[in-house]
């Protein structure tokens, strides 16, 4: 059976997330999965529609997830702040106040939602919809020997007062499918601690004072790689990185997506098809352990 | 007059502020707690004491994070990030002087830039924050030195797009905005 959805890719994989996108395409493509991307999608209002208007923090995702239902597929959305927003005004429309507002907002645009397609994160189509199992069948070089921590951030899971497929508190569908991979998951305390991201532009300095206490702890247990399945938090932790080290000191810590992890068990082209040459913390010596492919001297 | 707590209930803060038992789960859980001016905690004593200014004034609603940690924690079930996101929108539509003005300016400039192209374009985002932003030139610059090694790194990993794209239905996403605020202007 080919299971098909609508793709969400959001701003942040357009840019400074561009290798999130192409191993998600290039992973779900190997599993067999298809994606046609929303025609035309806009910005889903991140945390500004919140911060400055509710009925914009609806409006916004509203327009997406109303493109997407004429597709007739579920949304998948590898950003969690994304999928967060687009869950946002899907589960408004369970209730009738919510479905008048939802309505009036879009007004004039000759854009309606039903609520017919559900939206779903990437890491829950990855573990849920695929599976762990369809994906350990799909391993063609497991990651036997590599050593990683999983990395959730705020939105996976949260806030806690949505349904949600991973637990707010304890997530675990990342080591799940990092162990599918062949690689071995060490404890963790960090899981969910917030990466700072959010307070980029107000303090600078506790961004880099909270994303240094995840790296130094990935560090401490002798992690290989923090793995992770947010643009936001990558950035924080890989694009960030060398500005953390030098408040803190050296790390050297490679941050991967979790579909660079599971191309690279797939047998994928790590840059052609994974973009592992795209992060800024080099992955160079985890991908000279598991690919084929002749490395360049980067 | 309404009182701050009808009032940030009223922009999504949830009736559940009134159940607060004052017990610090929250603040023992904030990742960004050591840097604010009052605590999660005494934010949301004060809010039912209706200290209008003093809240409103503080760092500690631009230092929230929003990673939700203290709500999913709450024993009460009060919804202190959704409390914070209602503060901050408070503040920004009254004009209040904030303690960390580059945060307001990011979120007003994130949707100009959504209005504008229909989708982010991040360093006009940046532009535009420090413009806005109601701070000295001094500290504009030095954020701007800050931010430059960040945007040399993403450029080589050639993760910075230089030219903004539009999306083609940007009248259907203007209309979102005058609908919204149409909405908003309705209570």
């Amino acid at each position: 059976m080919s299971q098909r959805y609508a793709y969400y890719p959001g701003c942040s994989l357009e840019a400074s997330a561009v290798e999130y996108d192409l191993s998600t395409k290039s992973v779900l493509r190997a599993l067999g999965v298809e994606l046609e991307e929303i025609p035309d999608w806009s910005c889903c209002g991140a945390s500004a529609g919140h911060a400055v208007s509710k009925a914009l923090a609806l409006a916004l995702p509203a327009r997406d997830l109303a493109r997407a239902e004429t597709g007739g597929a579920d949304v998948v959305a590898p950003c969690p702040a994304c999928y967060k927003n687009l869950r946002y005004v899907r589960e408004s429309l369970e209730e009738e106040a919510g479905r008048a507002k939802v309505e009036r907002l879009l007004e004039g645009t000759g854009l309606s939602l039903s609520g017919k397609v559900q939206v779903k994160h990437l890491l829950e189509v990855l573990a849920t919809d695929i599976g762990a199992e369809r994906i350990a069948e799909a391993v063609q070089v497991p990651l036997e020997g590599l050593k990683v921590v999983t990395y959730y951030g705020c939105y996976i899971s949260r806030p806690g007062s949505m349904r949600s497929f991973d637990d707010p508190v304890e997530p675990v569908t990342m080591d799940v499918l990092c162990r599918a991979a062949g690689a071995a998951v060490l404890p963790f305390t960090r899981k969910v601690r917030c990466c700072g991201a959010p307070v980029m532009m107000s303090s600078p300095g506790e961004m880099h004072r909270l994303s240094y206490e995840i790296l130094n702890e990935a560090k401490q247990r002798g992690a290989d790689a923090v793995v992770v399945a947010c643009p936001l938090c990558h950035h924080s932790l890989d694009a960030a990185q060398p500005e953390i080290e030098k408040h803190h000191g050296k790390l050297e810590m490679p941050v991967l997506y979790i579909t660079q992890v599971l191309g690279l068990a797939l047998g994928l082209h790590p840059w052609d098809e994974l973009g592992l040459d795209r992060n800024v913390v080099s992955t160079l010596g985890i991908v000279k352990r598991f690919s084929k492919v002749e490395c360049p001297s980067k | 007059m309404k009182t701050l707590a009808q009032e940030v209930i009223e922009a999504g803060g949830g009736e559940s502020i009134k159940a607060c038992y004052q017990c610090g789960t929250c603040t023992g859980g904030c990742p960004t707690a050591g840097e604010m001016d009052y605590t999660p905690r005494q934010i949301i004593r004060m809010v039912n004491l209706g200290m209008r200014d003093r809240v409103l004034t503080s760092n500690s609603i631009w230092l929230c994070a929003s990673c939700y940690q203290c709500q999913v924690r709450c024993p009460r079930g009060v919804r202190i990030t959704d409390i914070m996101a209602a503060l901050r929108s408070i503040a920004i539509r009254d004009g209040i002087t904030p303690a960390r003005p580059r945060a307001p300016a990011f979120y007003q400039s994130f949707l100009e830039n959504i209005s504008t192209y229909g989708r982010q374009f991040e360093p006009m985002l940046i532009l535009k924050t420090v413009v806005r932003s109601r701070e000295g030139i001094g500290e504009k610059l030095g954020f701007l030195l800050g931010m430059l090694p960040m945007g040399i790194t993403l450029m080589r990993s050639r993760k910075m797009p230089l030219k903004a794209e539009r999306v083609q239905g940007i009248e259907e996403v203007r209309r979102l905005f005058s609908n919204a605020e149409k909405l908003e202007a309705e209570g």
